[in-house]
C-alpha cells in the first residue's frame, strides 16, 4: 500500500522523528512545512519504536528469550553449503547479515547502472526496529553432509505427525530456519529478502509464514497482559519467566549437563507448528464449551475458580476435574504437579492468516514456535498429553518442524554455527577459540 | 476424539440437565429422551445398512469388478455420511475408514491412507482395483467394528442435537469444495447424507421447541427446502451428477444455505438447555 509512497514517507519519518529531523524542517519550504500538520491519506503511520534495537551478540541468539514483538515469520531453507568451506562460508554471511540488519544503518551505494544494494523497502537509512533474526538447524542439515552426522544434537530428529495432524509436506521441515520477528511486518520482509539477495547460492527458500500479536495500550501501572489468539482466548499465562536467568538455563538453554555435544552448549531445541484453527465453527460454539475446552475464562483469562489471569488453578484440589475439566486444554498441557516442571516449554507463538481455504473459509491460526533444552521432555511430552484432547476438534496443524536453534555469536570476531564446525574438526582462520 | 472423552462429556451433560440450569428451563431432560431414543434407531437403521452396502462394496472391488465398485461407491457413503457426528467419535476408527491423503503427509502415499478414499483412488485415478483387496478387506472389518462400538454405546445428548450443526461444519469446512470426493466426485451424494442426517435431529427435536421458537424453525426448515430444491436438480436416476456439473451460481446457493444452517443449527444445544 504504502509502496508508492517510499521515499515520500521515509522522508517523513525523518522529519518527525530523526535526530537530524528538526534541522530539517527547519530548512523546509513553507508548502512541506503545513503538510507536516496536516496528514496525508497516504502518510506513513508513525512509530515512535523505530529504533528498538536488541543485541546481537552474547552467549545465547537473540529472538529467543526476547519478549515478542507484534510481528513474526519463520521461513525454511534447503540449504546447498555442502562442504565445510561453503558451510563456514553460509554462516560467517548469515552472521554478517543478520548483525547489519539488527544494527541498522545506510547500506552501500552502488553505481546506479548496477542493481541497489537493498530492497529499499525502508527507506535509505534501515531503522532496526526491534529485529531479531534467529537461525536454527533441522536434523536433515546434519544427515545430507556425513562429516556432521556424528554431531548432531542427540534429540533432533524430523518432526513426526501426531494423530491430529494433516501436515502439508510442502510446510514441513527444512536444513535451516530463520525466525525473523520485529515490531513490523515490513522489516521482517525486509530482513528475508535481504537474506534471499546475499546468499542466494548457499540455500533456497521452501516456505515460510508470518504472523501477528494484537497489541494492546500500556497500562496505567506499567503491569503486562498476555496476547490472545485467534480462539479469543489469552495464550501464554502459564509460560515460565524469561527473565529468570536460572530458571532459562534449566528450561531453554542446553547446558553443559544436558548430555549435548559440547558445540551445542547455549543453543536450544525450536518447534514449529502451523496450527490451523477453524475460526467460523469455534465462533459458532456456545462460550461455556469454548471456556471448558480452553480451561479458562475467555474474557479475563483467569483459570475456573480464579478471578484474575494470574490465578493459579488448583488442581489437586480438583482431582476429579469438576472446577477445570480433566481434558481442558492448560490441563492437559501442564499439570502442575511435581514432576511436570520437568515439561515445562518457552512459548513464543504469533497469529497467522492466509487468505481463504478452498471450501471458502478462513485459513488461520496460531504459528506455534517454542524452545527447550530437552525435546522429548518438552514438546514431545506435551503434545502426547495434548494428543485427543477436545480442542482438536477446532485445529489442525498442517505444519512445521524440528530445529535446533545455534549458540549465540558471542562478539564481533564469532560467528553463529562456529562451534559445530570446530567440533567437527573443520579449520578456520581468524576466529577466536 | 477419544471414547474417554464422551463419557467424561456424556456425564458432565446429565449432571448440568439434572440441575436444570439451561437457559430454557421448560424444556426437561426428560423431554429428551424420546428423540434421543428415537436417534438411536436412525442410526442403528443407517449403520445395519452401511455394514450391507460396504459388503457388496467390497466384494466387488475384491472381485476385480472395477465398473460394479465404481457404481456403488456413492451410494455406499450415503449411510456413513448421514451419521458421520456419531461414527467420528471413535477417531481411530474414523480416520481409518473416512481419512482423506492430505490427512497425510505423504498423501496418496502415505501407509496410513486407508478406507474409503484409499479405494476410491485406486478405481477412480488408477482405474483399477489392482492391490486394492487388503484396503477392502480393512474396510469391512472397520465397518463391522464401527457397528459393534456404536451400538454398545448410550449417545450423549448433547452430542446428538450437537451433530445437526456439525454436520454442516463439516460440509462448510471441507466439502463444499468438492475435496471430499476428489477422484470420483460424487461430492453431491455425501452433500445429500450430511443434509438428511442433519435434518433428522432438527425434526426429532423440533417439536421441542416448536411453541416458543416458531421463526427459527420456520427459518431453518426453509434453508433445509433450499438445499432440497438445489440438489434436486442434479438428481438421476442412479444418485446423483458429478461435482463438475454443479454450477457456480448453486455451489454459491449451498454455501450460503450451509453457512446459515451452520449459524442456525449451532444454537439448539443451548436452545434445549444441554451444555
Amino acid at each position: 500500500m504504502a509502496k508508492d509512497g517510499d521515499n515520500f514517507a521515509t522522508t517523513r519519518r525523518k522529519v518527525l522523528f530523526g535526530a537530524g529531523g528538526l534541522l530539517a524542517t527547519a530548512q523546509l519550504p513553507a508548502a512541506h512545512a503545513v503538510e507536516i500538520g496536516r496528514e496525508q491519506v497516504t502518510d506513513a503511520p508513525v512509530s515512535d519504536k523505530t529504533q528498538q534495537r536488541q543485541p546481537f551478540h552474547g552467549l545465547h541468539q537473540p529472538g529467543i528469550v526476547t519478549p515478542r514483538p507484534a510481528a513474526g515469520m519463520v521461513a525454511a531453507f534447503h540449504v546447498l553449503a555442502k562442504s565445510p568451506t561453503e558451510v563456514e562460508r553460509l554462516f560467517r554471511l548469515l552472521t554478517e547479515r543478520i548483525a547489519f540488519l539488527m544494527q541498522g544503518g545506510a547500506p552501500p551505494q552502488l553505481d546506479d547502472k548496477l542493481p541497489p544494494a537493498d530492497s529499499g523497502l525502508l527507506g535509505p537509512d534501515i531503522p532496526p526496529d526491534n529485529l531479531t533474526m534467529t537461525v536454527s538447524l533441522g536434523a536433515s542439515f546434519f544427515e545430507q553432509r556425513s562429516w556432521l552426522a556424528a554431531h548432531r544434537p542427540v534429540q533432533l530428529s524430523r518432526m513426526a505427525a501426531s494423530p491430529n495432524d494433516a501436515l502439508d509436506a510442502d510446510l514441513c521441515h527444512g536444513d535451516l530456519l530463520l525466525q525473523i520477528s520485529s515490531n513490523t511486518p515490513d522489516t521482517n520482509i525486509h530482513a528475508l529478502r535481504d537474506i534471499l539477495k546475499n546468499l542466494p547460492d548457499l540455500m533456497v527458500l521452501r516456505w515460510k509464514q508470518e504472523g501477528s500479536v494484537p497489541v494492546l495500550p500500556p497500562k496505567p501501572d506499567g503491569s503486562h497482559e498476555t496476547a490472545r489468539n485467534f480462539l479469543g482466548f489469552r495464550d501464554g499465562t502459564a509460560n515460565p519467566d524469561a527473565n529468570d536467568k536460572a530458571l532459562m538455563d534449566r528450561i531453554v538453554w542446553v547446558t553443559a549437563e544436558s548430555g549435548e555435544p559440547q558445540w551445542a552448549v547455549a543453543g536450544s531445541y525450536q518447534v514449529v507448528r502451523i496450527i490451523r484453527n477453524f475460526v467460523e465453527r469455534w465462533d459458532r460454539t456456545p462460550l461455556g464449551e469454548q471456556e471448558r475446552i480452553i480451561g479458562r475464562r475467555k474474557a479475563s483469562g483467569a483459570p475456573f475458580g480464579g478471578k484474575v489471569e494470574a490465578d493459579l488453578p488448583d488442581y489437586a484440589g480438583d482431582p476429579e476435574g469438576t472446577i477445570t475439566p480433566l481434558d481442558a486444554h492448560i490441563r492437559l498441557a501442564n499439570k502442575r504437579s511435581k514432576g511436570s516442571d520437568a515439561n515445562l516449554i518457552l512459548r513464543r507463538p504469533f497469529n497467522y492468516s492466509n487468505g481463504v481455504s478452498k471450501s471458502g473459509q478462513l485459513e488461520q491460526g496460531l504459528l506455534f514456535i517454542c524452545y527447550q533444552a530437552d525435546l522429548e521432555k518438552g514438546f514431545i511430552t506435551v503434545q502426547r498429553q495434548l494428543d485427543g484432547e477436545p480442542l482438536e476438534e477446532y485445529i489442525k496443524p498442517i505444519g512445521g518442524g524440528f530445529f535446533y536453534a545455534l549458540p549465540g555469536a558471542r562478539d564481533e570476531r564469532d560467528f553463529l554455527g562456529r562451534t559445530l564446525l570446530e567440533a567437527a574438526g573443520h579449520q578456520m582462520a581468524g576466529t577466536r577459540t | 476424539m477419544k471414547p474417554s472423552r464422551i463419557l467424561s462429556t456424556s456425564l458432565f451433560a446429565f449432571a448440568v440437565l439434572a440441575g436444570s440450569s439451561g437457559a430454557r428451563a421448560e424444556v426437561s431432560p426428560l423431554d429428551l429422551v424420546g428423540p434421543i431414543a428415537d436417534y438411536k434407531i436412525y442410526v442403528s437403521e443407517n449403520l445395519e445398512k452401511l455394514v450391507a452396502d460396504t459388503r457388496q462394496f467390497t466384494d466387488a472391488v475384491k472381485a476385480g469388478d472395477l465398473d460394479k465398485a465404481k457404481s456403488l461407491f456413492g451410494s455406499t457413503r450415503m449411510s456413513y455420511e448421514a451419521i458421520e457426528p456419531i461414527a467420528e467419535l471413535f477417531s481411530d476408527l474414523d480416520a481409518s475408514i473416512d481419512s482423506r491423503a492430505d490427512d497425510h503427509e505423504k498423501a496418496e502415499k502415505d501407509p496410513g491412507f486407508t478406507g474409503f478414499h484409499r479405494i476410491e483412488y485406486g478405481l477412480f485415478a488408477e482405474n483399477s482395483t489392482k492391490d486394492l483387496a487388503p484396503f477392502a478387506d480393512k474396510l469391512m472389518a472397520d465397518v463391522t467394528d464401527l457397528n459393534k462400538r456404536i451400538t454398545d454405546l448410550t449417545l450423549p445428548p448433547e452430542k446428538v442435537v450437537g451433530g445437526a450443526a456439525v454436520l454442516m461444519e463439516e460440509v462448510a469446512a471441507t466439502k463444499i469444495s468438492g475435496e471430499e470426493d476428489r477422484y470420483s466426485h460424487t461430492d453431491l451424494w455425501d452433500f445429500k447424507a450430511n443434509f438428511d442426517g442433519s435434518r433428522k435431529i432438527f425434526d426429532l427435536v423440533r417439536p421441542l421447541i416448536e411453541k416458543d421458537e416458531g421463526d427459527f424453525i420456520t427459518k431453518v426448515s426453509a434453508n433445509f427446502d433450499k438445499v432440497d430444491e438445489t440438489l434436486g436438480k442434479y438428481k438421476t436416476a442412479e444418485g446423483y451428477e458429478l461435482y463438475d456439473k454443479l454450477s457456480e451460481d448453486d455451489r454459491a446457493v449451498l454455501a450460503a444455505a450451509v453457512n446459515t444452517l451452520a449459524e442456525d443449527l449451532s444454537t439448539l444445544r443451548g436452545k434445549l438447555g444441554l451444555n
